[in-house]
């Protein structure tokens, strides 16, 4: 009954002017995020930190879920109307999507996607609220060789699961870690890689770098080039309405898609990108009808999307259970978090309850605000997509400037941003991915804490981890990982030479 | 006549920061590895420069033999992305001499003339409601102290 309660609490806190705007702002920004192609939700996420920074925590953390939760809401909206899609979750979603639109069921593939999305969001926001205190318990039981071990299994998955190349990731990984090692150690107090500037002596701050990576290479990248404009098909309400076979095609894929991407989501890596391409494969294996996928089938479309708005719920799990984020957008939510002196783990659920339960009120709300969003006024949404990066990108790239040195009034932080951007730029243009790197700066310091307390505790003989076995399951299970990579990688490579 | 020396800039890059890893793998073996009961400072940067450095070299092997030459920028694309940076590089040096609302306008009216925005009166709206927006949001809503250049108190 305590959970009801404390729910109950979270509605009358977030039932206050500041948190409903704070929703509808974030639900709203999200979702003109998701249908422009370019500016993704992390870097939009990253740009509004410094505004968050003047409300409640809740009221930020309510903010930037609803712009990543309404991203994915968004995401769906130029795939099926231009094959464009407006964030990388929603790049499955053309392929059946546009189809659909070819055959003049835009509208109903909408207006499945909206209803799927809302359903799946329910059922993310319900996993949520029940497994994350539950889990957040069992996490009180972790000592430095559970986490160390956990930081282990999530930064060798997330390697890999980002970007083309594991290598790429693991380099992108390390970089991370090592820009978290700039400043003074908090443990022993010795100053490194300091370059003897004292500016240095604090460390390299997140939002800057996140911004750099996020924002300022996306203006760079979108600046060179050459922009094509999409000619969007203009919807009336009435086309909204799907027909019964539609709807009734649509019920499985729904459930399916919401448990599955809720499930993903508990993993490391891009959770909403992985989820889409294992439903829509999923829902092929299990069509009665194969054939039709890639042609405008509504299981295709309706499937993906559903999962990916139940992953961004389930990758809340680790962020707020343990105070570690498996995504770009969790890492931003993190440090936009810490910025408010709230450090996400086991114990925020017995410290500041209010906090989580907030939250998890504002998110229903949120997903109510959404589907009144995006019903009615996908029309207006399709024809944001038509807006020209030349009349959007110079207004963002000043929102990064002023934001960015707003926060603590810092030049050095705007050349940090600047320094970042362009770096970030070359390191897009070869598939170097970001992601892992953001990941790596916010998880640096938790890692090297556990890695030193656990060398500590086991007066150096790391053979005691064998007796934790929580700790030992996670490195079995990055081992097995590491192995199946590599048998896998062999076995394509004698395959392909015995082919050629 | 010799054999024409090609640049790779990814190659060049993913070699920088192999660099990158060396130099931090020997600075952390200058920090002190202390013992594995008591770990110094050094420790933890050196297993995170072995990994750098690991994939770094990897990556580079695995470059050399599939050369990829892809131009990094043509005439066009690297005025366009020097006169971004220059931009970028205006606003950070004249901020606190013009102050934010001013500079705001000039580095928007800039960044539209280098991403092409056609014409005065569309990049000079748009600059004019990007500084405009910026003070509101600011200075009147988030009450933010930044400073006000020639514009004063």
């Amino acid at each position: 009954m305590e959970g009801w309660d404390l729910l109950l609490n979270g509605f009358v806190n977030s039932i206050t002017v500041v948190n409903l705007v704070a929703c509808f702002i974030g639900a709203l920004i999200g979702t003109i995020v998701g249908v422009l192609p370019g500016l993704g939700p992390t870097a939009t996420m990253a740009l509004m930190l410094p505004f968050t920074l003047r409300f409640p925590p809740e009221t930020g953390l309510i903010m930037m879920a609803g712009v990543w939760f309404g991203s994915q809401y968004g995401g769906s909206t130029t795939s099926i109307l231009v094959n464009i899609p407006g964030e990388a979750a929603s790049v499955v979603t053309c392929i059946d999507g546009y189809q659909m639109a070819k055959k003049g069921r835009a509208g109903a593939a909408l207006a499945l996607v909206a209803i799927g999305s809302f359903i799946a969001g329910t059922i993310g926001i319900i996993g949520l609220q029940f497994f994350a205190p539950f889990l957040g318990e069992a996490a009180l039981s972790f000592g430095p060789p559970e986490y160390f071990a956990f930081m282990i299994f999530a930064l060798v998955l997330l390697s890999n699961l980002s970007g083309d190349s594991p290598l790429k990731g693991l380099l992108m990984v390390g970089l991370g870690l090592f820009i978290s090692s700039i400043g003074i150690n908090p443990l022993d107090s010795y100053p490194r890689f300091t370059l003897g500037s004292n500016r240095l002596m604090l460390g390299i701050e997140f939002l800057p770098l996140a911004m750099g990576f996020f924002g300022i290479s996306e203006i760079l990248i979108i600046a060179l080039e050459t922009y094509a404009p999409p000619t969007v098909k203009k919807l009336r309400l009435k086309d909204l309405y799907p027909n019964k076979i539609e709807m009734k095609r649509s019920i499985g894929p729904t459930w399916r898609g919401s448990i599955l991407g809720f499930l993903v989501g508990l993993l490391p890596g891009p959770c909403t990108v992985i989820s889409t391409f294992i439903s829509w494969s999923l829902e092929k294996r299990l069509s009665k009808t194969p054939e039709e996928f890639g042609k405008g089938a509504v299981e295709g479309v309706v499937g993906p999307e559903s999962a990916n708005n139940s992953a961004v719920m389930g990758s809340m799990i680790p962020l707020l259970t343990l105070g570690i984020p498996f995504a770009a957008p969790s890492a931003v939510m993190l440090a936009g978090l810490r910025m408010h002196n709230v450090e996400p783990g086991p114990l925020l659920f017995s410290t500041r309850p209010e906090i989580f339960w907030t939250f998890i009120a504002a998110m229903y709300i949120g997903n109510v605000m959404l589907i009144i969003l995006n019903l009615p006024l996908v029309g207006l949404f399709g024809r944001i997509a038509t807006i020209r990066p030349q009349l959007l990108m110079p207004f963002i790239g000043v929102i990064c400037l002023v934001g960015v040195y707003s926060v603590r009034n810092s030049i050095f932080d705007v050349w940090v941003m600047i320094f970042a951007g362009v770096i970030g730029y070359f390191l897009r243009r070869w598939k170097f991915p970001v992601a892992p790197f953001i990941i790596g700066v916010v998880l640096g310091p938790m890692t090297e804490n556990s890695v030193r307390q656990t060398l500590m505790m086991f007066k150096g003989d790391m053979t005691r981890i064998f007796n934790r076995p929580i700790a030992l399951t996670f490195l079995s299970v990055t081992l097995a990982f590491i192995i199946f990579k590599i048998s896998y990688f062999l076995l394509r490579r004698i395959f392909m030479t015995k082919k050629a | 006549m010799g054999k024409k020396l090609k640049f790779y800039p990814e190659l060049f890059f993913t070699f920088l920061l192999t660099v990158l890893g060396f130099v931090i793998l020997i600075v952390s073996i200058a920090y002190g590895f202390g013992s594995f009961k008591r770990p110094g400072p050094g420790l933890y940067p050196f297993f995170v420069s072995l990994i750098i450095v690991s994939s770094g070299m990897i990556l580079l092997i695995l470059g050399l033999k599939s050369k990829s030459s892809e131009p990094l920028f043509n005439k066009n694309t690297l005025k366009i992305f020097l006169l971004m940076f220059a931009t970028f590089i205006l606003w950070i040096i004249a901020m606190p001499l013009l102050g934010y609302v001013v500079i705001t306008f000039v580095t928007t009216y800039c960044f539209c003339k280098v991403m092409r925005l056609e014409g005065w009166i569309k990049p000079l709206a748009l600059s004019v409601g990007t500084a405009l927006f910026i003070y509101v949001l600011f200075d009147v809503w988030l009450y933010i102290d930044l400073p006000r250049g020639i514009l004063g108190k």
